[in-house]
C-alpha cells in the first residue's frame, strides 16, 4: 500500500532522515518507536507529503507522491493524519470538525454527513458532545474527535504523530481504546509512539529508529523480546532513567520529589508505585546521611516496562563505607523499610565508587 | 442604545447653552488698549486668510505682530470675535456687506491699499484667456458690468439673474470657494450666488458651454489650474507676481479694498458707549437662542440640503475606501506574507511609505501630481487616497491575524485533503477574521473621521458642509457640534453593522441564541 524507497530529509546541514526503505501492507498496524529527536515524527509527515524530502521516492497504491501530476490532496483525503497537539478545528463545533471534510471534499450532502458523523460520535463514546466546541473538550476528549474527525473521511490508513503525548496521563487511555478498537477492526495504521506496552500489543510491525536511520524492525517480539541490535537493546531495556545530583546535606527534598514525580507519571506509575518509590528514596538517603563524605551523591532511578520493574542506584566517591551496615543506622527501622520495600538490594564497591543498587517491583 | 442617545442629547444642549452665552461678550478689552488706526496693528495680533495678499502684506507692514493664518474668512470672522485675534484684515467689498447684518464689528480706519483682482488661467491655455478679456471688454461697454456692480456691491443685493446660455460647446470648469463671502461667492439655497458666479456663468454662457463649478480650498486653486485641474479660477483672485509665476491672469476686473477690521468695542471711537450692544443680547431666551440657531444654520435658505449631501459624500467615501482598502489590503497582505523576495519587499516599502505619510498630503499627491492630466471625479481619488492608506493599515491586521491562527490548523486541513487555497478559505479565514475584527472596527473608525480633510480637493463632504454654514452664520457652535454628532452616527451606524459581523463570526452565538429561544 505504501512504499517508501530511499528516503531522506534534511533542515540545511542537518539530515533527519538517512535512506530509509520500507512497505507498509494493508490492514498493518505499524509502530514506530525510538528515541525522541531521531525523525520519527518526521518520517511520519513525509508519508502525506506535509514535510517534503529530500530524497528518495514514495508511492502511495502504485502512484508516485513526488510526481507533480500527481493529485496529493485526493491521496490525502484516503490518508488522513492524527496530530499530538490534536489540531481541532477551533471555530466549529464537533459535529462541523467531523462534517467539513465528508461535506466540502466530498459533496456529501450535509444531512448524511451529520448522520454519519454522529454514528462515528458514538463509536469513540462522545456523541453528546457533539454540539461543543473543541475548547470544551478535555485533551482525550479531543483527541477521540480529532480521530473520529479522520473516520470521518473514511480512510484507507491513519498516521498517528505521537497521539497520547500532549495528554495528562489519566487521559491516555482512553485515546489508546480507541485506536485498539480500529486496530481490531483491521484499519491500516502508522503509529508514533512513546507508550511501549502499548505499542507491544497492538501492532504488527515495530520500526526502531535511531538518528535518522530505520535502525531494527520486526515483529512486536523481536524488538521487544528479543532485539538484535546494540542501540535496540539499549533503548529497550532501560526505556528512560532519572538523574538527580545531591551536593550537600541541606538538598531541597521537596524539589527533587517533584522531579521524581513528575518521572512517574511521565512513565505512567501507578500511585502506590510513586508511593513507595519516595519512601525507598527518602529512607534510603537518611542511612546516607550518617556518613559525612557522601556528597556529591548521584541518584539514579529507570524504569523498564519490559521487566516491570525500577532500579535505584546511588552512587558516591567518599570512602569505602556501606551505608547499608546495621551498625551505622541510628536504629533498625529505616532498615526494615528498605527491606520491606525493595525487591533486591545490595551494596558494592565498584572504581573507587560506593554504589548502593534497589529494585523495585511495580504495582 | 437609549442611553447613548440620551447621553448625546445633553451634551449637544449643554454645549448649544456653553456656546450660545459665550457668543458675543468674549473678546472686549479695556478702554486704555483700544485700537485707534491701523498704526496700532504693529504689536497686536492679526487675522488675514491663508496664502492671501493680505497675508503678505501684514508680514511686511506689521514685522513685529504676531499675524495669524486662517484657511476659511469665517474662521477669520470667528476669530475675531472670540478675541483670538486683536483685528484682521479682509476685502472691504465682503466686508462691508458683512457689516450690514453684524453689528459687533468695525472697520479699523479707511482701506489700507487696493488691490487688482482678475480670474486664473492655466498659462498654456492662452486661447481662453484671450476669451475672457474680449469678454470683459463687452459686458463692460455695454452696461452688464456696471448693472452687476451695481447689484451686488453697491446695493447688497442676493439675487441671480437667470442666465440662459447654450451648453453644446462642452464643459467649463471653474474653481472657486464658495465661502468667500457676499458679495462675491457664497452658497444660499443650494447654490452658489454672488459677483463671481455671476460673472463666470455669463462667460460660460457667452462660451456656450456648460459650467462646472469646483469648490475647492483657497489654497489648493492655483495648484489646480496650474496642472489643468480647472480650466479657470474665478475667486476674486488678487493679482500678485509670485501668483503670476505659476498662472497667467486676465484683465483686470474689480480691484478691491483691504481693510482692517475688529470688533467695534475695541475700536476708540469719541463719545464710544460700551456695552451697550451686550444688556440687548443678554434679553434673549436661551431657548429662542436655540431656535434661531437651528433655523439659520439649518432651515435657512434649505442648508439641511448641503448637511444631507455632505452626509452623502462622506458616507460614500468612507463605505467604498474601506472596500477598497480591504481588498487591497489582503493584497498586499498576501505579498507580504510571500516567500517571493521581490513581493515580500514591495510590500514592505508600500506598508512603510503609507503609513509614515500623512493621509493628507498622499490625497494632494494622487490629486494634484498622479490624477494631473486627467479628469477625475474628486470622490473617487479620496476613495483611492483612504483606501490605500487602509490598505497598508489592514495589511498589517490581516497579516496578524493569520499568523495568530496556530499552524497546527493549517496543517489538519492540508493532512484532511483541502488543498492550501481552500484550507485557507475554510479553516484559516474564518478564525482570522474573528481574531481581527476588534482592531478592524477600530482602523475604520479613524477611516470615516479622516474623510474630513477631503474638502482640500474640492470634494464637499459633511465637514465642508459645516464650513459653509459657518461661513455665512457665522455661528462657530452650531454648525460643528451638529457635524461632531453626525459623524458620531455615522461611526455608530456603521459600527453596529461590523459588530453584526462580529456576531456571526462567534461560533458559539448560534448556540446562545438558540438557547435563548
Amino acid at each position: 500500500m505504501i512504499r517508501v524507497e530511499h528516503l531522506s530529509k534534511k533542515y540545511g546541514e542537518c539530515t533527519v532522515l538517512k535512506d530509509i526503505t520500507v512497505q507498509i501492507n494493508k490492514g498493518e498496524v505499524i509502530s514506530i518507536i525510538g528515541p525522541s529527536g531521531t525523525g520519527k515524527s518526521t518520517f511520519l509527515r513525509c508519508l502525506n507529503l506535509l514535510e517534503r524530502p529530500s530524497g528518495g521516492a514514495i508511492y502511495i497504491d502504485g502512484a508516485d507522491l513526488l510526481d507533480k501530476k500527481t493529485d496529493v490532496p485526493g491521496i490525502r483525503q484516503r490518508m488522513n493524519m492524527v496530530f499530538q497537539s490534536f489540531n481541532l478545528f477551533s471555530h466549529l463545533s464537533v459535529l462541523e470538525n467531523l462534517t467539513i471534510g465528508p461535506i466540502k471534499l466530498k459533496g456529501m450532502n450535509r444531512e448524511e454527513a451529520e448522520r454519519k458523523a454522529l454514528e462515528i460520535l458514538k463509536l469513540v463514546g462522545l456523541a453528546e458532545k457533539a454540539l461543543n466546541f473543541p475548547d470544551e473538550l478535555s485533551g482525550g476528549q479531543k483527541q477521540r474527535v480529532a480521530i473520529a474527525r479522520c473516520l470521518a473521511m473514511d480512510p484507507e490508513i491513519i498516521l498517528f504523530d505521537e497521539p497520547t503525548s500532549a495528554l495528562d496521563p489519566t487521559m491516555v487511555s482512553e485515546v489508546l481504546s480507541v485506536i485498539r478498537r480500529l486496530a481490531r477492526e483491521g484499519m491500516t495504521m502508522a503509529i508514533v509512539t512513546h507508550e511501549m506496552a502499548f505499542a507491544r500489543d497492538v501492532s504488527n510491525r515495530v520500526f526502531y529508529m535511531d538518528e535518522g536511520y530505520l535502525y531494527e524492525e520486526g515483529t512486536p517480539e523481536q524488538i521487544f523480546d528479543n532485539p538484535q541490535r546494540e542501540k535496540t537493546r539499549i533503548f529497550i531495556n532501560r526505556v528512560r532513567s532519572f538523574n538527580y545530583r545531591i551536593t550537600s546535606p541541606d538538598y531541597d527534598l521537596y524539589a527533587m520529589n517533584g522531579e521524581i514525580e513528575a518521572f512517574c507519571e511521565k512513565q505512567i506509575l501507578t500511585r502506590k508505585t510513586r508511593h513507595n518509590l519516595l519512601l525507598l528514596v527518602e529512607e534510603l538517603l537518611q542511612l546516607h546521611h550518617q556518613i559525612p563524605s557522601v556528597f556529591p551523591l548521584e541518584l539514579t532511578i529507570s524504569h523498564s516496562e519490559k521487566h516491570g520493574n525500577l532500579e535505584l542506584t546511588l552512587e558516591n566517591a567518599g570512602e569505602a563505607i556501606n551505608p547499608l551496615d546495621p551498625d551505622l543506622a541510628p536504629d533498625d527501622l529505616g532498615l526494615n523499610i528498605i527491606n520491606h520495600l525493595a525487591e533486591k538490594i545490595d551494596y558494592r564497591r565498584v572504581d573507587g565508587k560506593n554504589s548502593v543498587m534497589a529494585s523495585l517491583r511495580e504495582d | 442604545m437609549k442611553q447613548t442617545a440620551r447621553l448625546i442629547l445633553c451634551l449637544f444642549l449643554f454645549g448649544i447653552f456653553w456656546g450660545c452665552g459665550d457668543s458675543g461678550t468674549s473678546g472686549a478689552r479695556p478702554e486704555g488698549t483700544k485700537l485707534r488706526s491701523s498704526a496700532d496693528l504693529k504689536d497686536k495680533r492679526i487675522g488675514v486668510l491663508l496664502g492671501s495678499t493680505h497675508d503678505t502684506y501684514a508680514m511686511k507692514t506689521y514685522p513685529r505682530a504676531t499675524i495669524l493664518q486662517y484657511k476659511s474668512p469665517s474662521d477669520i470672522l470667528l476669530a475675531v470675535k472670540s478675541g483670538k485675534v486683536d483685528a484682521a484684515i479682509y476685502t472691504y467689498e465682503t466686508l462691508l456687506d458683512i457689516f450690514r447684518t453684524d453689528h459687533d464689528l468695525a472697520f479699523l480706519g479707511k482701506p489700507l491699499f487696493y488691490i487688482q483682482v482678475g480670474t486664473g488661467f492655466n498659462k498654456n491655455n492662452n486661447a481662453l484667456r484671450k476669451k475672457f478679456n474680449e469678454f470683459l471688454h463687452g459686458i463692460k461697454e455695454n452696461g452688464v458690468y456696471a448693472d452687476m456692480v451695481d447689484r451686488w456691491i453697491t446695493r447688497g443685493e442676493s439675487r441671480m439673474p437667470a442666465i440662459n446660455g447654450k451648453k453644446t460647446n462642452g464643459v467649463l470648469v471653474v474653481g472657486t470657494v464658495s465661502d468667500k463671502g457676499l458679495p462675491f461667492t457664497i452658497v444660499k439655497d443650494g447654490r452658489m450666488i454672488g459677483f463671481d458666479v455671476e460673472l463666470t456663468e455669463r462667460f460660460a454662457a457667452y462660451l456656450g458651454k456648460e459650467l462646472k463649478m469646483a469648490d475647492m480650498e483657497f489654497g489648493s486653486l492655483i495648484a489646480a489650474a496650474a496642472t489643468n485641474k480647472i480650466d479657470m479660477i474665478t475667486s476674486t483672485l488678487m493679482i500678485t507676481e509670485e501668483r503670476k509665476k505659476q498662472i497667467a491672469f486676465s484683465d483686470v476686473y474689480c480691484e478691491l479694498g483691504a481693510s482692517a477690521f475688529a470688533l467695534k468695542n475695541n475700536i476708540a471711537q469719541p463719545g464710544d458707549a460700551v456695552g451697550a450692544s451686550g444688556a440687548t443680547e443678554a434679553s434673549h431666551s436661551f431657548l429662542k437662542k436655540i431656535a434661531d440657531g437651528f433655523y439659520n444654520n439649518i432651515v435657512h435658505e434649505n442648508r439641511y440640503h448641503l448637511i444631507l449631501d455632505g452626509l452623502k459624500a462622506t458616507v460614500i467615501i468612507s463605505i467604498f475606501a474601506t472596500i477598497f482598502g480591504t481588498l487591497l489590503g489582503a493584497l498586499v497582505c498576501s505579498m507580504r506574507m510571500s516567500k517571493i523576495l521581490l513581493l515580500n519587499l514591495t510590500a514592505r516599502v508600500y506598508i512603510s511609505i503609507l503609513r509614515g505619510t500623512p493621509v493628507l498630503v498622499l490625497l494632494m499627491l494622487i490629486f494634484y501630481v498622479v490624477f494631473a492630466s486627467v479628469s477625475i471625479d474628486p470622490i473617487i481619488v479620496s476613495i483611492i487616497a483612504f483606501g490605500m492608506n487602509f490598505a497598508a493599515y489592514t495589511a498589517e491586521i490581516f497579516r496578524s491575524g493569520i499568523q495568530g491562527v496556530d499552524k497546527g490548523q493549517t496543517e489538519a486541513g492540508i493532512a484532511m485533503g483541502f488543498t492550501r487555497v481552500s484550507t485557507f478559505r475554510h479553516i484559516v479565514l474564518p478564525q482570522m477574521v474573528r481574531r481581527i475584527l476588534p482592531v478592524y472596527k477600530g482602523e475604520f473608525i479613524s477611516l470615516v473621521k479622516m474623510t474630513s480633510i477631503v474638502g482640500y480637493i474640492a470634494v464637499q463632504d459633511l465637514t465642508k458642509a459645516g464650513d459653509i454654514i459657518r461661513s455665512r452664520t457665522f455661528d462657530a457652535f452650531f454648525p460643528l457640534v451638529m457635524v461632531a454628532i453626525l459623524y458620531f452616527l455615522i461611526s455608530w451606524l456603521l459600527l453596529q453593522s461590523l459588530e453584526y459581523a462580529e456576531r456571526l463570526t462567534d461560533p458559539k452565538y448560534k448556540r446562545r441564541k438558540a438557547a435563548r429561544a
